[in-house]
């Protein structure tokens, strides 16, 4: 990231927390102080975490418009974020959550593990992504998908009875 | 003695065949994961809390004890034949297991690091065999004003001694707490941060935030900015260790093991210290210098495995006896047993000793387990690293879903556990350490509930934790490690 970039940044983390703390503190307004047998109420926490965080996104903000944050190591990893496969993996980790419960543990995290799969892939071949239809790669992809989810899903609720979503009430898919 | 019929009996529960079974799974899995990048110990113990639902105590505690330690064991394998090391505590292992393999002598590295860890976890076990009771005893002692001044030392040390920035830990400290504070409060009974929402009455689930902000966090890093890297693997050599190795390797596991005991249990968090400090004394006493950092020495591998091994046995003592956890995985734990409704603590060791001493001794059945799994097996663990990164990660994330989704049934919390994961970007984008927000998460409630006693016993005075000598003395030591850093720091430039 450029410097004035990463300022910008950093300055807009600060700007958040500021704002997190100042919601806390707004919602600890709202909480009654009883103090009970003389301790202190249910909203002391609240207005110091709140408080906290007010004072640590002020110091932040200052940090990030007065040279950048101190003492930061460089993160790994290259400079510029891959946003065509984040796109993927969003797909993947949003699919599942919205069709887990209408098509099921296995067949949801199959589609999950597939789309997760291509954003990763192509993330290692970011100059010359494959297209997504190659029904070989993609066929292999689901069925190494399946071969996870479907022994956990039968160990957790075969064994551990534990309540997953399934396709059909049979418990095995 | 009292002592070793309560150890006996806890033989007689921890080899039952069932807890056999739990306690070899857990050690596999442990190594599993201790030898796959991109998943630590504290995430698969998270992603499993399913199971505490269902499983007795008892089994379920000694699997993910398996789990605990054996991803440590599995975390040298991987830090010696790759670059990348797999825990923390693994990093010093690197250095020197690393240059070992490179001159062909990765299976000394890996024979010394196994067997060193054994041999320091069995002598840590029975440290705290002896030493968790006589513990349990004087912490009964301790009241709320105390028990809320070591928490609180517990947020500062894990916010202002690791990472870089004291600023960055103690913003994520407060978001920890902040998380925490969702829900019903436990003294009041009153709702906080709820919004009208029912569901969240009972908090945000630890294993949400755990497996969001490391797993999913983890994928969506690696996907956006770890594409195509590549990393070299060394060969692997016949594990094995000489006459000589071994002259040179045992006292380096005993020294190892006691320097990294001590650590373990006061919460200065993490196993980077001991590590390092063991890496030292290896490198100061040892004969023959020149070969550190260059052919790769083996006492360099074998102080370092044992101090690490020792310090996380060693997080088991303040978890059990005070309810203190002293590593990111310790506080994950503790959350289990929260989620079996027993508060760790002096009382554990009367109300539920049968439960602990079964786990003190399947620590002795598991130290055996890894070191079979280890030694001769580990050609099959070596196997894992062969799988493609894409496939690694997708696979993360499926046993994310059904440990999220697995605790509360909720498709809902398959959305957050996205958003959480963004943060976890975010934080490791902008160095914000993310340890802090798990502690802060899990402690936070029981610190808060610990204030509140010692005020209403001080009858509404504040000055009650400056009158009892051991609180006095924990507040100090609080300042002094927020304070002292800096005032050094000040000093020296002048």
């Amino acid at each position: 990231m450029s410097a004035p970039d990463r300022s910008a940044a950093q300055t807009l983390i600060g700007a958040c927390v500021l704002t997190i703390g100042a919601v806390i503190a707004a919602g600890a307004t709202m909480i009654p102080a009883e103090a009970g047998y003389g301790g202190v109420g249910p909203n002391f926490l609240p207005w110091v975490v709140g408080g906290g965080l007010v004072l640590c996104g002020a110091l932040v903000i200052w940090e990030a418009r007065s040279g950048g944050y101190r003492n930061m190591e460089e993160p790994g990893g290259a400079a510029r974020g891959y946003w065509r496969g984040f796109a993927w993996m969003t797909a993947a980790l949003l699919a599942n959550a919205a069709l887990i419960t209408s098509i099921g543990f296995i067949l949801s995290c199959t589609l999950c593990f597939v789309l997760a799969v291509r954003g990763l892939r192509n993330a290692d071949h970011q100059d010359s992504p494959r297209p997504f239809l190659q029904p070989a790669q993609l066929l292999r992809d689901a069925l190494i998908g399946a071969a996870i989810a479907a022994p956990v899903y039968w160990m957790f609720t075969k064994l551990l009875a534990i309540n997953l979503p399934g396709l059909t009430s049979s418990g095995w898919i | 003695m009292d002592l070793w019929n309560q150890l006996l009996m806890g033989f007689a529960t921890a080899a039952t065949p069932v807890n056999l079974l739990w306690c070899f799974v857990g050690c596999a899995v442990g190594t599993a994961v201790g030898v796959l990048p991109g998943i630590g110990p504290a995430v698969a113990v998270a992603m499993l809390l399913p199971i505490t639902t269902k499983v007795d105590a008892t089994a379920s505690m000694i699997f993910f004890s398996g789990i605990y330690y054996g991803a440590m064991y599995g975390g040298s394998t991987t830090s010696i034949l790759l670059n990348t090391p797999g825990e923390t505590g693994s990093m010093v292992t690197a250095m020197e297991g690393n240059k070992m393999a490179k001159n062909g002598r990765a299976g000394a590295a890996l024979a010394t690091a196994a067997i060193g860890s054994f041999v320091a976890g069995t002598i840590a076990t029975v440290l705290v065999t002896l030493f968790a009771p006589l513990l349990a005893n004087f912490a009964v002692r301790l009241g709320p004003p105390e028990y809320f001044c070591l928490m609180l030392l517990a947020f500062t040390t894990v916010s202002a001694v690791l990472g870089r920035s004291t600023l960055r830990g103690m913003v994520a400290l407060f978001i920890g707490l902040a998380t925490g504070l969702i829900g019903m409060d436990q003294i009041s009974g009153q709702a906080r941060y709820t919004g009208g929402v029912p569901e969240l009455l009972d908090g945000i689930e630890i294993v949400l935030v755990a497996v969001g902000l490391f797993a999913v966090g983890e994928s969506l890093y690696a996907v956006l900015y770890e594409g195509g890297r590549r990393e070299t693997r060394n060969k692997l050599s016949a594990v094995h260790m000489t006459k000589a190795d071994w002259r040179r390797s045992w006292p380096a596991w005993l020294r190892g093991t006691f320097i990294g005991f001590p650590f373990g249990t006061i919460p200065a968090g993490g196993s980077e210290i001991p590590t390092f400090l063991s890496y030292a004394t290896e490198k100061k006493l040892a004969r023959d210098k020149s070969e550190f950092g260059t052919r790769g020495a083996i006492e360099g591998v074998a102080g370092p495995e044992a101090a690490n091994n020792a310090a996380i046995t060693a997080t088991l003592i303040p978890l059990l006896t005070l309810g203190i956890p002293t590593s990111n995985t310790a506080a994950i734990l503790l959350g289990a047993f929260q989620n079996y409704g027993i508060q760790p603590g002096p009382q554990l060791f009367t109300t539920s000793a049968a439960l602990v001493w079964a786990l003190i001794a399947s620590l002795y059945i598991g130290n055996v387990m890894l070191l079979i799994l280890n030694l001769p097996m580990v050609g099959l663990w070596v196997k894992l690293l062969k799988i493609p990164k894409p496939h690694l990660y997708a696979g993360i994330l499926i046993f994310a879903t059904v440990g999220v989704y697995g605790m509360r049934q909720s498709a809902f919390d398959l959305v957050l556990l996205y958003a959480i994961g963004l943060v976890g970007v975010v934080m490791r984008r902008f160095d914000f350490p993310t340890a802090p927000v798990v502690v802060g998460m899990i402690l936070g409630p029981l610190a808060e509930a610990q204030l509140r006693n010692a005020l209403s016993i001080g009858e509404g005075r504040w000055g009650v934790f400056l009158e009892r000598p051991m609180s006095a003395t924990l507040l100090a030591l609080v300042v002094a490690i927020l304070v002292l850093p800096r005032l050094i720091k000040r000093l020296r430039r002048r």
